[in-house]
């Protein structure tokens, strides 16, 4: 689904923030992106939510070779792509039934259609008496849910979450967590940024793409799910 | 238990039906750009105003004059002496006998005494009296249609009547007015292409800092997969809805001021300057004028908006 080779990124004339990055991650995959400070996660981000182009290399997404597409396969390919920001990027004119319609209207669907998906999708993030509220009015935790269902909305093939659980309390970060595994288990490839260890640990069962130095290696899941359904029982 | 105000409770809640997925209508930028296509719209309802009655002017003298010439038979001739009226009368006779047999032309008439008498009183003043000046014998020529004259023909023909006999084909100084209120109406026209210029570099101008401004918005609307037309439908809708809502109060208060000015003349009378009153094509163009600049924001905001959008990745 994913396939960066020898993929390099810099910004202007600056040195290489990315030197030589190669990974593949495969359909309906979980990963966790760490790395220090200043490896690159947001970087690396930008290129697979197609924010920013690789300076060199080969970056490959969907099949497609991201470098020779034009605008409009670029648009269509960003649509099936879900993304939740670090600082979530609520449009705060915007209630929060029409910042999660938004993906919906973009995608040109109709609004009796926007209409049944949205309010489904709000009640299934505890958001169902929110929809006329103003983003910037609500809890760090209700924009984060908004923010949340707004990636997920389009039944999106590839999320990415920056620091999803940053502003979040434990309790919180973790509902949001097993959201995120469940959209894995229905077939969505998820991408999580986090330097939140113990997060990570938790979820121990999923691969993690580690950045450092400019570049990546996957490390494969310390246990899978049945292991540690087997420790369990 | 609480007891919230009405206002109290709709705190947060968003009031309006969403228009627009940038916030467009919030901050002062939209009011400058509906004030500025006013005041615009205002100057062009005067330049075009002015062009129209101009226009007008230039016609009604063109074709008042057209295939129209003036044989004048002076009361002096060439050598000062005052001429006998009796002669002068003779004179124009023979005169109109010629000409209403020339080929070329359709009528000629020859002036009312009163008619001079009236035509030159303003220059005389109303105190003098006419029995002792000598009055100069005009004939009015008409030509017909698709006639190629040659005056200096004619004339030359006409001072074998006497040297002293002139025609006055009304050329010279027609030409010069027309020339003058040509240059006029040419800058009316100038004013008005430059007014549509501004509106463009206007409207550019505001729909790059609105993007500017939001363009934190803009990348998230790209990232999400809006396409540039997409985009650019926005902000088009919201310059053409501006600008026209602007433009329509400007073209109100432009022409309540052209109505005001054109009463305004008439209760002067002055016949020389142009009348203002507009027929029902200018009428038209001066009411679909919001309308055409509208449609100007509109293109130019989708291609302003197309242009930056081109520069993402």
């Amino acid at each position: 689904m994913i396939k960066f080779e020898h993929v390099g990124l810099r910004y202007g004339v600056g040195p290489e923030v990315l030197t030589d990055v190669n990974f593949t991650l495969e359909p309906g995959t979980f990963h966790f992106l760490s790395g220090p400070s200043g490896a690159g996660k947001t970087s690396l981000m930008s290129m697979l939510y197609l924010g920013r182009q690789p300076t060199r290399g080969l970056m490959t997404m969907f099949g497609k070779n991201v470098g020779q597409l034009n605008r409009h396969e670029l648009k269509l390919l960003r649509q099936r792509i879900g993304v939740v920001f670090q600082d979530f990027r609520l449009l705060n004119h915007m209630s929060a039934f029409d910042n999660i319609a938004l993906p919906l209207r973009i995608s040109g669907q109709s609004e009796k259609e926007i209409k049944t998906n949205v309010e489904e999708l709000m009640e299934w993030v505890g958001l169902g008496d929110h929809r006329h509220m103003l983003p910037n009015t609500l809890s760090g935790g209700q924009q984060q849910r908004i923010a949340v269902a707004r990636a997920v909305i389009t039944r999106p093939k590839l999320l990415l979450a920056d620091e999803p659980t940053g502003n979040l309390d434990d309790e919180i970060g973790l509902r949001l967590m097993n959201l995120f595994d469940q959209l894995h288990r229905m077939g969505t490839t998820v991408v999580i940024a986090s330097h939140n260890t113990t997060l990570i640990k938790k979820f121990s069962h999923h691969s993690k793409l580690i950045l450092d130095n400019g570049q990546a290696r996957l490390e494969k899941p310390e246990k899978t799910m049945k292991q540690r359904l087997g420790d369990m029982f | 238990m609480i007891r919230f105000k009405k206002k109290e409770r709709s705190l947060g809640v968003a009031k309006e039906k969403r228009q627009y997925d940038l916030p467009l209508n919030k901050g002062a930028g939209g009011n400058f750009l509906k004030v500025l296509m006013g005041l615009m719209t205002i100057l062009a309802i005067f330049a075009l105003s002015a062009s129209f009655a101009l226009s007008e002017m230039t016609e009604r003298w063109s074709s008042g004059l057209e295939n129209k010439a003036t044989v004048e038979i002076p009361a002096e001739d060439n050598n000062g002496n005052i001429i006998e009226q009796a002669t002068l009368n003779q004179t124009g006779k023979d005169i109109l006998s010629f000409l209403e047999n020339h080929p070329h032309i359709d009528s000629a008439e020859i002036m009312a005494t009163q008619d001079i008498k009236d035509l030159v009183s303003p220059w005389l003043g109303d105190d003098i009296t006419f029995e002792n000046v000598p009055l100069p014998g005009i004939i009015s020529i008409s030509f017909k249609d698709k006639v190629d004259i040659n005056y200096s023909a004619l004339e030359n023909r006409l001072k074998s009547f006497g040297e002293h006999i002139r025609l006055d084909t009304h050329g010279t100084w027609l030409t010069d007015l027309l020339k003058f209120t040509g240059a006029l109406n040419f800058a009316a026209i100038l004013i008005s292409t430059l007014i549509m210029i501004t509106t463009i570099v206007a409207v550019a101008g505001a729909v790059q800092a609105r993007m500017a401004a939001y363009h934190e918005e803009l990348e998230l609307l790209h990232l999400m997969g809006a396409g540039d037309r997409y985009i650019a439908n926005q902000l088009q809708r919201y310059s053409f809805i501006a600008c026209l809502q602007g433009s329509a109060i400007g073209a109100v208060i432009g022409l309540i001021f052209i109505t005001i000015i054109g009463w305004a003349l008439k209760q002067k009378e002055i016949n020389l300057l142009p009348d203002f009153d507009l027929n029902s094509l200018q009428v038209t163009i001066l009411i679909l004028l919001p309308l055409f600049i509208g449609l100007l924001a509109m293109v130019t905001a989708r291609q302003t908006v197309l242009r930056v959008l081109s520069k993402m990745p």
